[in-house]
């Protein structure tokens, strides 16, 4: 686990305020392109690979707290400890080597998809009410329900349908960033 | 302030609290909507104590528009998914084998007023406090700089980030980018819309920690303040009062509970 | 005031030296060029006169370079923060975004430096006075013009007092009004002469009417040192890849054509070339 201390320099520190700008600002990408994905999360997988788990936790903490005090999302600030989770995971997964290959990448997004679903599940449930305000997704839980599952499953199992599939496919658009991205710049994030 | 934060600059006297009452009022607000123990509260809280609130704020209309545009699909989900499974006596109508209670829409009902009660907290707080103000009372209290300085800095950089992200989009229809097609071309469609967007930003971040630098962003030792943020013994008492009367709620509740 | 001896520096991770053995000396209040072809190492000496080279950057320093008595190397960029101030192309990047109005970014390092409010209210109205920004106070940085970024930017760094001011190649990126108001804001500077001004910049004329001195960079050596007048009218300019003031070339193009007679140096500014060419 790489030391908490060297993980936030001056640099790292601007790097995340960026991040945080790039997950709300230009999480709107896919939707205009037609895509019915919301990816909210690059900047944190992002900060989690260049820099380390605790600067990845921290960018995806704050990027929802930030995004509530916008006014433009006020429920995101329920989901800033998931948030939090998904920046350690790209974290620990950038540590362990796995953004160097596109499907090791990939696969690392569907577990941390997973596992966001998982963990977003009893929010949903019990802060919400087993729903997430949007029609679609209150559609899919609503066929759940009917099904027989209780709220808590009807909200994982909603958050399966796309939480794997959304992460999957911001950790691949990193991957895709990093293949692009100087050394230099690399080694400057991780402290070097 | 620009459009990318709520705040509207007023001269109330709610504007003029020093931040950490009304962060107080947020907290507070907050053990109210997961505290109180029925919808009748609930509401009472947010008509009799919120809305007088913002009137005092002169931010009625605002906060009546937003927390109303938020709270509205919560309302008919809940209503609905709730009203259907969750168990209750009250037959009010079926739909096939599936009975819409009373009690069970009741209890959406009550879930839709605890958000209701939260984000009127958190809208007190967003409309009438400016960030940067409640940073500085945040850092006087201990909070890292550079905490403060991560939250100021992408609240003021991520319109950018929209706006180029829209830039990119358009240049690329230019060319011909077609932005239908099939749901794997769609995807194959982001790395060259985002990637640009993050690569010259990531690019551009090695500068700004440059010039913060240069401004002595990491320098050890006090700091001082251009703003100067008011407080009074009033309002002291106010925040001690709001914390004995949250945790009190809380008490309160926990009591009820184990009855 | 800040000297270089012997001076090298390397960037990590890469076989040959930026900067390779510079001998330099500039005086309290001097007001010195720099110019080169691109690559030369104009930006690295910038970085290694403010300590980002070796302190931001790494890599390896031989040599020794001075802030008055004090070996930079030995100092932190937060102890640089208030003694050399660096200005560079990018406004955008150099706006902190830590604060919501221009009053409050020029208070910025103010406030980081721990100075008295009391001396940073007076300190930042004095700034923008000086800088044209006063009506733009309460602006947010972020809706201004390029110009007037760089102008902010330009106000941050100088609110500091810093003894040094390093600009590296502030203009590449603005229109002609903002290049004006920012060159006008340079001579100020140097005319008050209780700030060392370092500017790298390609406006040879410019250079010519308001530096004392011009150095030359080719490939991270010091090639050339002396006056403006003196640097700017060598014909070496041009192999360096550099190029030449409007009015050597024209003088040039006249003497070829044998319209003037050959003049002792070209000139370099308009004031010269109207004298050559009466």
């Amino acid at each position: 686990m790489n030391n908490f201390r060297k993980e936030f320099t001056t640099y790292s520190i601007a790097l995340i305020a960026v991040a945080i700008a790039i997950n709300i600002g230009g999480g709107q990408i896919p939707r205009l392109v037609g895509l019915p994905l919301y990816l909210d999360s690059i900047g944190t997988v992002l900060v989690g690979v260049l820099v380390g788990p605790w600067a990845g936790a921290l960018t995806g903490f704050l990027s929802n707290v930030i995004w509530t005090l916008t006014g433009l999302y006020p429920q995101a600030i329920a989901w800033a400890g998931v948030a939090a989770i998904i920046g350690a995971l790209a974290g620990i997964f950038g540590q362990a080597g796995w953004f160097q290959q596109w499907w090791k990448a990939a696969v690392g997004g569907l577990i941390t998809g997973v596992v966001a679903a998982i963990l977003s599940a009893p929010i949903a449930a019990y802060v919400f009410g087993g729903v997430t305000g949007s029609a679609g997704t209150d559609a899919v839980v609503a066929a759940f329900r009917a099904s027989g599952l209780d709220a808590l499953f009807s909200n994982v199992a909603q958050g399966t349908m796309s939480d794997p599939l959304d992460k999957m496919i911001t950790f691949l658009v990193v991957w895709a960033v990093l293949l692009a991205l100087p050394q230099r710049l690399k080694a400057r994030s991780r402290g070097e | 302030m620009r459009g990318n934060l709520l705040y509207l600059d007023k001269e109330s006297s709610l504007h003029q609290l020093h931040p950490l009452s009304k962060l107080a009022f947020t907290f507070f607000f907050l053990i109210c909507a997961a505290a109180l123990p029925g919808l009748d509260w609930l509401l009472a809280a947010y008509f009799f104590l919120l809305l007088p609130l913002a009137g005092w704020g002169q931010v009625t209309a605002p906060f009546l528009r937003s927390s109303w545009a938020v709270i509205t699909p919560f309302v008919i989900s809940l209503s609905l998914i709730q009203g259907f499974f969750t168990g209750g006596e009250t037959v009010l109508f079926s739909l096939g084998r599936f009975a819409f209670t009373f009690e069970g829409w009741l209890a959406g009902l009550t879930v839709a007023a605890r958000i209701l009660v939260a984000l009127g907290g958190a809208l007190l707080l967003t409309l009438t406090t400016r960030p940067d103000a409640l940073m500085q009372a945040l850092t006087q209290r201990g909070l890292p700089n550079s905490l403060a300085y991560i939250v100021l800095s992408s609240i003021q950089i991520f319109p950018r980030f929209q706006d180029r992200a829209q830039l990119i989009l358009q240049a690329q229809q230019a060319r011909g980018l077609e932005t239908g097609g099939n749901l794997v071309r769609r995807l194959k469609l982001l790395v060259p819309l985002s990637g640009p967007l993050i690569l010259s930003s990531i690019v551009d971040v090695e500068e700004r920690a440059m010039a913060l630098e240069a401004r002595g962003f990491s320098r050890p030792g006090r700091k001082t303040s251009l703003l100067v943020l008011r407080d009074s013994q009033a309002q002291r008492l106010l925040r001690f009062v709001l914390l004995l009367l949250g945790l009190g709620l809380i008490t309160l509740r926990v009591w009820t509970l184990f009855q | 005031m800040i000297s270089l001896q012997d001076f090298s520096y390397r960037y990590p991770g890469q076989q040959h030296f930026a900067l390779q053995q510079l001998n330099l000396e500039i005086k309290a209040g001097q007001f010195c060029g720099f110019i080169g072809a691109n690559g030369a190492g104009k930006s690295t000496l910038c970085y290694a006169l403010s300590g980002f080279a070796p302190h931001f950057f790494r890599g390896e320093v031989r040599g020794r370079a001075w802030l008055g008595k004090k070996n930079i190397s030995d100092l932190s960029l937060a102890d640089l923060a208030g003694e050399v101030g660096l200005v560079f192309q990018n406004a955008f990047n150099q706006i902190s975004g830590a604060r919501f109005t221009v009053r409050g970014e020029i208070a910025f390092g103010l406030e980081n430096l721990g100075l008295a409010r009391r001396r940073i209210v007076t300190r930042v109205d004095e700034v923008l006075a000086l800088m044209d920004l006063a009506d733009l106070a309460d602006r947010s940085p972020y809706e201004l013009s390029g110009g007037q970024q760089q102008r902010v930017a330009i106000a941050s760094i100088l609110a500091m007092q810093p003894k040094v001011l390093v600009l590296d190649e502030p203009v590449s990126q603005l229109d002609p009004h903002g290049t004006q108001a920012v060159f006008k804001i340079i001579e100020m500077i140097s005319q008050r002469g209780d700030t060392t001004v370092v500017l790298v910049e390609h406006k040879l004329e410019w250079l010519a009417a308001y530096a004392d001195r011009v150095i030359v960079l080719d490939h991270g050596r010091l090639v050339m040192d002396g006056t403006a007048r003196a640097v700017l009218a060598s014909a070496d300019l041009v192999k360096l890849g550099i190029g030449r003031t409007l009015y050597s070339e024209a003088a040039d193009l006249a003497r070829n054509k044998k319209l003037v007679s050959a003049p002792s140096h070209l000139p370099v500014t308009l004031n010269q070339a109207q004298a050559l060419f009466q």
